[in-house]
């Protein structure tokens, strides 16, 4: 450091500050744009028959039930990340199981600790790298071989992994969010809640249906608010705390 | 011929789901990650000698992080292949593999099957089915996409504020969301046959199986495999049981 100067080194920074925060939402943006496009090709400019009505209540039942998640896990990433590796992350996905984990060995590899200038530039490298592995993995193990392998496979085989995927993820996913989130209250709130929407509610008014999930979402917030436990929390070191929770909270999401 | 096939009541979903228009915004996807990527190394280049990295360092980064992913990537490839017949390759390409998650998006996409009383993958699984779930887990996705978006100029200047969210909230709200989200998930699926019920017990008891193999024998990589082996073991499960039938 003794041979930079102050100046420099500021110019140094808002260079790439300004780089990355005009080129950070601009990629991000572009990502949600051509996402979007795709989206409503599919369901109206295919010939589908996919009414505006039927989409908005598509999209209403999905953001009724994942749209607060939506929201809180950006602000609980964003002290680990930082402001210029936000753009990165929420463009790739795949945060906690893979982009998080490559910026903290990076950082240690380099005896960096998140949050200061360093890491921020050591965790946006090691990102890169892992998307390089991402994407190179994505086309040629699921773009091509996936794909031949699926083309290969006998049709009552594809049958049944078409049948049958949504139970074959959902009883993983739900295991391993019980465990991961450490929360036996909340967990039993959860089973009661959805198990009496699911067996007995949406029974009685079938109306209900389309909704179920997203009233279950919020009588489980709800229920495990007024449930919580009162004893005042122990004070956790921030950066360990968060970083917890951004653990926890993303397992099934992003 | 794709446009030809294309038949909102057929069950034969591959015209769609290999439409040119898809295959082109996965392409696009893909190349606007790699611009990204571009733009940011030469920008973590320029600002480097400031936070005293050698570029030697910032390439050792590069190489940790590609290191560091591989486990992950070739976990999460596992799944998507899975998810193939279901999807479609550029949906699966651009939805589970970049963006969004397994999880998520095979959620949103039941949720928006059940708002036209259809089933994902069965004989209600229509062409407009997949359009209409495709579209909806989609822009349920750019929900976090937005949030991020807005969110990180807010957070990076005046962030105390929002960061001082009562830690209750921040602790209770998505947990609870998310298992009230999954759990109901999975007991809609009990209710549609004994083959439901049975594939999903498989499910969770491979990935008991794996997470208590990876603390045991402490095997962290078991935990990011744990959901592609429970596929794979759910769906034999599956398969044995309706080709017995």
């Amino acid at each position: 450091m003794s041979t930079t100067t102050s100046t420099e080194t500021s110019a140094r920074f808002s260079a790439f500050d300004r780089t990355t925060s005009i080129w950070g939402p601009i990629t991000l943006g572009l990502g949600l744009l051509i996402s979007l496009a795709a989206a409503l090709y599919a369901a109206f400019g295919a010939g589908m028959g996919v009414t505006p009505l039927e989409l908005v209540t598509a999209v209403g039942a999905v953001l009724a039930t994942f749209g607060i998640i939506a929201v809180i896990e950006p602000v609980s990433y964003f002290p680990i990340l930082g402001r210029s590796a936000m753009y990165q992350a929420f463009l790739i996905g795949n945060i906690a199981n893979k982009l998080l984990p490559a910026a903290i060995v990076a950082q240690a590899n380099l005896g960096e600790k998140p949050g200061t200038r360093r890491a921020e530039l050591i965790a946006g490298s090691a990102i890169i790298g892992a998307v390089l592995v991402h994407i190179t993995t994505l086309i040629l193990f699921v773009g091509v071989l996936g794909t031949w392998l699926v083309g290969m496979l006998p049709a009552p085989l594809i049958a049944t992994a078409r049948s049958y995927i949504l139970p074959a993820i959902f009883g993983a996913v739900v295991l391993q969010s019980v465990l991961a989130m450490k929360s036996r209250r909340t967990t039993i709130v959860a089973v009661i809640v959805a198990a009496v929407i699911v067996f007995v509610v949406v029974p009685l008014a079938p109306g209900l249906t389309y909704f179920a999930t997203a009233l279950a979402v919020i009588i489980t917030i709800a229920a495990s608010w007024f449930a919580r436990s009162k004893a005042p929390q122990a004070p956790v070191e921030p950066a360990a705390g968060e970083s917890a929770q951004a653990t926890r909270i993303s397992e099934p999401t992003h | 011929m794709v446009v030809a096939a294309v038949d909102p009541g057929s069950t034969d979903i591959t015209p769609l789901i290999h439409h040119p228009v898809l295959w082109a915004s996965a392409v696009g996807v893909f190349a606007v990650v790699i611009l990204q990527s571009v733009i940011y190394f030469k920008a973590i280049r320029k600002a480097a000698p400031a936070a005293d990295l050698t570029p030697a360092q910032v390439s050792s980064s590069v190489r940790s992080g590609a290191v560091a992913a591989i486990g992950p990537s070739l976990a999460v490839a596992l799944i998507a292949i899975s998810l193939l017949p279901l999807f479609g390759t550029p949906a699966v390409l651009t939805r589970i593999g970049l963006v969004g998650s397994a999880a998520f998006d095979v959620a949103a996409a039941g949720i928006s099957a059940g708002t036209q009383g259809a089933q994902l993958g069965g004989p209600t699984y229509t062409q407009k089915i997949f359009a209409l779930a495709f579209a909806a887990m989609t822009i349920g996705g750019l929900a976090w996409m937005l949030t991020a978006l807005i969110l990180t100029p807010i957070l990076s200047k005046g962030d105390a504020k929002l960061r001082k969210v009562n830690p209750a909230v921040m602790a209770i709200v998505p947990t609870a969301a998310l298992l009230g989200a999954f759990f109901t998930l999975a007991f809609q699926e009990v209710l549609k046959s004994p083959v439901h019920l049975v594939t999903m017990l498989a499910s969770a008891a491979a990935m008991g199986v794996c997470l208590l193999l990876a603390h045991k024998l402490r095997l962290p990589w078991l935990r990011e495999w744990g959901l592609g082996m429970s596929i794979i073991v759910a769906l034999s499960a599956a398969f044995l049981m309706t080709a017995a039938a």
